[in-house]
């Protein structure tokens, strides 16, 4: 048996954060992963099988085979899903998490995103609430992020942001002809546009190199190195220490509790070839960061006599208020070709969206993309009554790819209790671990604000020059995927939330979750920078806590 | 797949992505997509796809005593417009509108997808459309 002062479960982006927070701070921490360390070939560039778009198999984990999901729909039927497919709302699963292949793209949340029940009152059979933590309680930790993991931006331009302290690390990326075209409509609307942050060099920056601009951001990894994840930032300073074990391909199978029901550690598989060993690691401080979906069910499955629903789970909230972000999108053609081919995918932003609309609970922020694959764009995008195959199917691409541009953004959910994640009582994973079961929708309010949202990207597009827009209606449904969040939310009141506004676990003294499963919200934004925010913020008030025999 | 069926393969992919100035599906290596997709991830679909060319063959013989591969470009479009809509009069054991459409996203996986998936040879329907021109991409694409 092993002992640590903190094993971290799930080295993705909050994980990564705490290992090395607490192996700065002196701990000796064992970081388990599920999925493995991913090299640039590894992830390669397949147009069909990456998180992007995957449909035939994806490049960031977890493997297709042995790691399913049960999808409840809203008529009650029960879909068994892989990874890969729609309704499995899979992030990814290998050392970096979701930070490997993401876009990058770093948002702060805004002052209101901290306070929604407050602002705009609770819609009936949602479960809204503040955030037992304020903006200004987080701004610190949002400079942190931005400086320790790198991100680019003009911290000046968004009239609509919170305050800040510090500018960003690095500049914007130099404009392209698209940016340069779709903030000149914003400018016309007066809305506002300014520079997507991002977390990416647009200048060299701890040791790598700037962004050379390629087309594969979004769903692939960076051929330089200069997109910055916790992969290639947090976690080698972590293992700088020494101090700092971290084992790939090791699935956390429990949380360990003694005969008082006290956690003591973490019982883990790692996958060796065709064998699966079974290891036992004991710990000071267990440190759940596995995701929102597989946080919660890591807790599920560590039901036991002292906690019979699972430690955190007395007043059945693990696993609920699961959300993500809808995200509308139209789609246009422009009047003349626009495309720079100019990575990352995306460049202009507007905030005027993301509160004060009247009538409407919330808003998010829109932004466009930049260099949509081809693919991507055939398989999914295309205008409904095109014709798809054919001579006028091929001009079509031929003539408008490069006048394609689309808007989209992250609404800030309503959430519901309903929308839940259990685990399935019948299906087990390649290791013989009960899998998550999804279900239920968002609140309907959330669609309503979708279609609010996509209005106001129609209307981007028209004062853009689009001379054809199209898009597809928001429908009711589950939300979670790669912006999945909400699953141990954070509060004061342990029948209401699973965690302290530190992640600390409700009546236990060593136990945390530190990812995305904490936010009560999720902001009209993409959410990384607010779980690195949160990461900090966590793993320094636990070195605090536990300081001592580290 | 027999040859007969590679052949009418051929015929009809070249009249879901036809050539004009850019080559079509065929001569983009949608073929050599579909040959490897039937042995990976559509192996599932190889019964299927025999039944379904076989039966847009026999749709050519009933309508026009000959193989569809050698009809001309203008019937075989009026043959797959019908097998789009389900107007067949060969017999059909599969559902002709599904087939044809599936094959349809099948093609156009080959030619718009990375040239490592076996269509879209040396880049053609990204040169087409010009998809990722610029300098960057050049740099980075290679060995991938
Ligand atoms: C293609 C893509 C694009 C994205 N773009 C953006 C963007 O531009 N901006 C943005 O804000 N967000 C983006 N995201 C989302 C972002 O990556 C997530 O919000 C973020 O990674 C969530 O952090 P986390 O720590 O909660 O979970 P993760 O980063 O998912 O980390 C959880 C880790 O835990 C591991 N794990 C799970 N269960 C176990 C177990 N039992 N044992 C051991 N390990 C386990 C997982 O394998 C995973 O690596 C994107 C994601 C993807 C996939
Ligand atoms: S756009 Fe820049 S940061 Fe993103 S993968 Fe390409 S080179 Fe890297």
């Amino acid at each position: 048996m092993q002992t640590y002062d903190a094993v971290v479960v799930g080295a993705g982006a909050a994980g990564g954060i705490v290992a090395a927070v607490l192996a700065e701070a002196g701990w000796r921490v064992l970081l388990l992963e599920r999925g493995p360390a991913l090299t640039f070939e590894d992830v390669g560039r397949d147009h069909l099988r990456n998180q992007r778009i995957s449909l035939y198999g994806h490049n960031a984990g977890p493997d297709s085979e042995g790691n399913p999901r049960v999808l409840v729909d809203p008529d009650g039927r029960e879909i068994l899903v892989r990874p890969h497919e729609g309704g499995y709302h899979n992030n990814a699963a290998c050392v970096g998490g979701g930070t490997r292949v993401y876009l990058a793209q770093a948002w702060r949340f805004m002052e209101q995103d901290f306070r929604m029940a407050s602002l705009y009152g609770v819609p009936e059979g949602s479960s809204l609430a503040d955030w037992p933590i304020t903006y200004a309680d987080l701004e610190p930790y949002y400079e942190r992020a931005e400086w320790e993991i790198g991100v680019c931006g003009d911290a000046e331009a968004n009239p609509y942001q919170a305050p800040r302290r510090r500018p960003y690390p690095m500049p914007p990326l130099p404009p392209g002809r698209l940016y340069t075209r779709m903030l000149r409509a914003l400018d016309t609307l007066g809305w506002h546009g300014f520079p997507v942050p991002f977390a990416i060099n647009s200048v060299p920056y701890q040791g790598r190199p700037a962004c050379v601009r390629c087309t594969h951001c979004v769903g692939f990894a960076c051929p330089v190195d200069a997109k910055n994840g916790t992969h290639n930032t947090m976690i080698p300073r972590a293992l700088a220490t020494g101090l700092c074990t971290l084992v790939s391909r090791a699935v956390a199978e429990r949380v360990d509790v003694n005969g008082r029901g006290d956690v003591i550690g973490v019982t883990y598989l790692v996958e060796e070839g065709s064998t699966i060993r079974r290891e036992v690691a004991r710990a000071r401080v267990v440190v759940v960061s596995c995701g929102a979906i597989e946080s919660a069910r890591l807790l599920l499955n560590s039901a036991c006599d002292r906690h019979p629903r699972g430690p955190g789970n007395a007043h059945d909230q693990v696993g609920r208020h699961l959300q993500g972000h809808y995200y509308p999108c139209a789609c246009g053609i422009l009047d003349e070709e626009i495309y720079d081919g100019l990575g990352p995918n995306a460049a202009t932003a507007t905030c005027r969206f993301n509160h004060g609309n009247p009538g409407i609970t919330g808003g998010g922020m829109l932004a466009d993309e930049v260099a949509t694959l081809p693919i991507l764009l055939w398989k999914s995008l295309l205008p409904p009554d095109l014709p798809r195959w054919g001579m006028v199917s091929k001009r079509w691409m031929r003539e408008n790819y490069r006048r394609f541009v689309r808007v989209m953004g992250p609404v800030q959910e309503i959430p519901s209790p309903e929308a839940r994640v259990t685990v399935d009582p019948r299906v087990r994973d390649r290791y013989g671990l009960p899998v998550a079961r999804l279900s239920g929708t968002t609140h309907p309010e959330t669609v309503r604000v979708a279609h609010f949202l996509l209005e106001r990207a129609q209307e981007w597009l028209r004062a853009a020059g689009a001379v054809r827009i199209w898009s597809v209606p928001p429908r009711l449904g589950l939300s979670g995927g790669q912006h999945q969040a909400g699953t141990c939310r954070m509060g004061h009141d342990p029948r209401t939330s699973v965690t302290d506004p530190y992640g600390r676990v409700h009546a236990h003294d060593n136990l945390y979750v530190v990812d995305a499963s904490l936010h009560v919200t999720n902001g009209g934004f993409n959410p990384v920078l607010t779980v690195m925010a949160l990461a900090f913020r966590c793993a320094e008030r636990i070195a605090r806590d536990h300081r001592g025999g580290g | 797949m027999t040859e007969v069926h590679w052949q009418t393969l051929r015929a009809v992919m070249d009249r879901v992505v036809p050539p004009d100035d850019f080559p079509g599906a065929w001569d983009a290596g949608v073929g050599e997509y579909l040959r490897r997709q039937l042995a990976r991830d559509l192996k599932h679909l190889a019964l299927l796809y025999d039944l379904g060319l076989e039966a847009i063959d026999a749709e050519a013989r009933a309508r026009h005593g000959s193989a569809f591969a050698a009809l001309t470009a203008a019937e075989q479009d009026a043959i797959l417009r019908d097998v789009e809509s389900g107007r067949v009069v060969a017999f059909w054991p599969v559902e002709p509108g599904r087939f044809f459409r599936m094959l349809v996203e099948h093609v156009q996986e080959g030619f718009y997808a990375d040239p490592g998936n076996g269509g879209n040879r040396d880049g053609v329907a990204w040169r087409m459309i010009g998809y990722g021109t610029g300098p960057q991409d050049e740099a980075t694409h290679a060995d991938v």
